[in-house]
């Protein structure tokens, strides 16, 4: 047990796991739910997975639904698309509450906000209300935004990917396993006596009810930063109130950001869409029963159990043998398999060989996203929230980009989409050779001179009047402990000339 | 150039073993004249309604025709406007992945005589716009023959059903009152955080 003392407090804090200087834990403990860091992980995985359950809540029981709700084959895709594209803005938005109040108030919130949402799903009576109540439920997807940023708070550089890449990936699991709690779920309230057309809208009230007490759990047990909560940190004054034009600028022309949110919609975007239509594919090309199919279908999202976590831990092995230079590597030769595999799933015609390539497909395509949560953390440390919230709502763009041009009427057969999908994945995913840090390189370039450091990098995003009042002093820690981003070089690299400027008041 | 003739060959042949396994609608004579208590255009409630159902062997067809027939099974089926846009009704002529008829009225053996039944629409049956078909089977369980309520088109004498909504009153006050809680949760988090804050500030 590592004991840190907080700055001007005149208390010691006794944190459980081993932390660096801004508190965050160097180590993961899967097992273990110490507060606030690994409680934070084990709440934001917990209600994200809530989330990801109402929001594809739907899909499995559609074959009920569209003869109660009288639904066209249109109707259902509108929805579907209706679904994904609403977390598009809600995942900027929810970036933007993270940087300005934290964490665990913005995702509570969000979760409790759409959790009418689902409750309503129970009396939807027409298309119209079908495609509201799927559009304002996809809104909490958004709490993927704040299950990362609140990793990236709690965690340090080193374990950040893994920590990132299980929360991320155990929430995803939910797309997965609602494909078989639904069903479970209104055939047990079906055999207990309810008619089919109630039995369903009744099952609805397990999402929702699980996602508002997951709010519950967020708000009550929860804390924003190894230190306390956003609005204690700010009224004592350890944590000052950021300014949002200031956030939302250094955020907007960081081009980084906007390139992994374009490649995280080719990995991400990917998943979500495949969520959609993999169960109607297997069903209509290989006649397979609606069950089967239906398994299928959770069995894609399942993988994320292990494949994202895996992405986020190949990550951060990565880092340390390499550095940031690792991890956009890894990353680019991910996705890219990723595409392989994608283009090979629509080649291939018999139903066994099929589900084999779709598993190695998911675990490709998923360990990308994990990889890209690897990279995120360091693009901007003052814009971390809106950075996160631009990434993933690339991703639903990408969903509904893939959907509408490759799954949508009848121009491509659904085969020819999925080779065509995976085209695209490889042509979009070039975009990371791209990216460059000045203090660590890029794929095919070292750092821009000698003696760049991470405190070049990261003071950039605050001016001299912010200096001078000591905002900047979080973002000095997190450069110097996001040293470790050089890799083993880490010896023989500069320090910064201008060390801590501790003597401003 | 003898290749591609094999190739061809095999495939049609593969087409032929794949059709012949299935029995195909339209190898199947309308020999039964199948008549319905709905009157065209009208608007039965699923769960009240019932439907009259009587069924015969068209006399003007040779005698011995009806020899196979064992059973008679009736079914509620999609007339073409109920399946446009929904590819999980749609007609093929394979039976056995036909989706024409999903709803079963009841199956009875064939007799000569006295063939009528009385069918309370039941609450699963969705709004849509249907006919009435009677499949003869034989003693294997295959269709041999069949007789509807329509013509060959399926445009003539069609009734609709009105499905049950499945919304129950009770259902609509704990979605209303559920969701009026979370909001309400929220604002007291929101009141909550401030009391914390302040009390954090006067330490």
């Amino acid at each position: 047990m590592e004991i840190s003392q907080g700055g001007d407090d005149s208390y010691q804090k006794k944190f459980a796991l081993p932390v660096d200087s801004e508190h965050k834990a160097t180590e993961f403990r899967l097992f273990s739910v110490a507060a606030p860091h690994m409680r934070a992980f084990h709440l934001s995985w917990i209600s994200f997975f809530a989330c990801f359950v109402s929001t594809f809540a739907a899909p499995p029981l559609l074959p009920i639904i569209r003869d109660n709700l009288d639904l066209t084959a249109t109707d259902i895709g509108n929805a579907g698309i209706a679904a994904v594209s609403g977390a598009v803005f809600a995942r900027i938005a929810m970036g933007t509450a993270c940087d300005l109040f934290g964490p665990r108030l913005a995702s509570a919130s969000l979760t409790l906000l759409t959790a009418p949402a689902v409750y309503c799903t129970s009396i939807a009576n027409s298309a119209v209300s079908f495609l509201l109540v799927r559009f304002f439920t996809g809104f909490s997807l958004a709490t993927f935004v704040s299950t990362q940023f609140w990793m990236s708070s709690m965690f340090s550089a080193r374990v950040v990917g893994t920590a990132n890449g299980v929360a991320g990936g155990w929430g995803n699991l939910g797309g997965g396993a609602t494909q078989l709690i639904m069903p479970l779920v209104f055939d047990l309230i079906h055999h207990i006596g309810a008619t089919k057309f109630t039995a369903w809208r009744i099952a609805f009230f397990i999402p929702a009810l699980f996602q508002t007490l997951s709010a519950y759990g967020i708000f009550f047990l929860g804390q924003d930063l190894p230190d306390g909560n956003y609005s204690q940190l700010h009224k004592s004054g350890d944590k000052h109130k950021d300014n949002f034009a200031q956030v939302f600028h250094h955020a907007v022309t960081n081009y980084r950001g906007w390139i992994l949110a374009l490649t995280y919609g080719y990995c991400f975007g990917v998943e979500l869409t495949i969520d959609n239509i993999i169960a109607q594919y297997f069903y209509d090309r290989f006649n397979v029963n609606l069950h089967t199919a239906g398994i299928i279908a959770a069995s894609f999202g399942l993988a994320n159990l292990f494949s994202r976590p895996g992405g986020g831990m190949l990550s951060d092995l990565m880092a340390k043998k390499f550095g940031m230079r690792g991890r956009l590597w890894t990353l680019w030769i991910v996705q890219t398999l990723g595409g392989v595999f994608c283009i090979l799933l629509g080649k291939v015609g018999s139903l066994g060989v099929s589900i084999a390539v779709m598993l190695i497909f998911s675990v490709f395509v998923q360990a990308a996203c994990g990889l890209t949560f690897g990279v995120v953390p360091f693009v901007s440390r003052r814009s971390l929230g809106i950075i996160s919230g631009m990434t993933g709502g690339g991703g639903n763009v990408g969903a509904v980009l893939t959907q509408v041009i490759f799954f949508r009427g009848s121009r491509y057969s659904t085969e020819t989409g999925l080779t065509l999908m995976g085209v695209m994945i490889i042509c979009c995913t070039l975009l990371i050779t791209l990216i460059h840090f000045p203090q660590w390189g890029g794929m095919f370039c070292g750092p821009a001179s000698k003696s760049t450091t991470e405190e070049d990098y990261y003071m950039s995003e605050w001016n001299s009047a912010e200096k001078e009042q000591g905002f900047h002093k979080a973002s000095l820690k997190f450069s110097e402990n996001s040293r470790s981003e050089r890799g083993k070089r880490i010896g023989s690299a500069p320090t910064p000339n201008n060390s801590t400027p501790d003597t401003y008041v | 150039m003898a290749f591609p003739g094999f190739l061809l060959a095999l495939f049609l042949l593969s087409c032929l073993a794949a059709s012949c396994c299935g029995v195909t609608f339209s190898s199947l004579q309308d020999t039964l004249i199948v008549t319905a208590s709905p009157q065209p255009g009208q608007v039965l409630k699923a769960g009240e309604d019932k439907i009259t159902v009587t069924w015969a062997l068209n006399t003007s067809f040779p005698a011995g025709i009806d020899s196979a027939y064992g059973t008679i099974k009736v079914k509620l089926c999609f007339a073409p406007i109920s399946q446009q846009d929904r590819a999980w009704r749609k007609t093929v002529d394979n039976l056995k992945k036909d989706k024409t008829c999903l709803h079963k009225i009841v199956a009875k053996p064939y007799s000569t005589s006295n063939n009528t039944f009385t069918w309370t629409v039941q609450r699963d049956v969705p709004t849509a716009t249907y006919f009435i078909r009677a499949y003869a089977c034989n003693s294997a369980d295959e269709e041999v023959a069949y007789g509807q309520t329509t013509d060959s088109h399926k445009t003539t004498n069609l009734f609709e059903v009105q499905a049950i909504s499945g919304r129950h009153v009770s259902l609509d006050i704990a979605s209303v009152c559920f969701s009026a809680f979370s909001i309400l949760s929220l604002f007291g988090f929101f009141f909550l955080e401030k009391r914390k804050a302040k009390a954090s500030q006067t330490k």
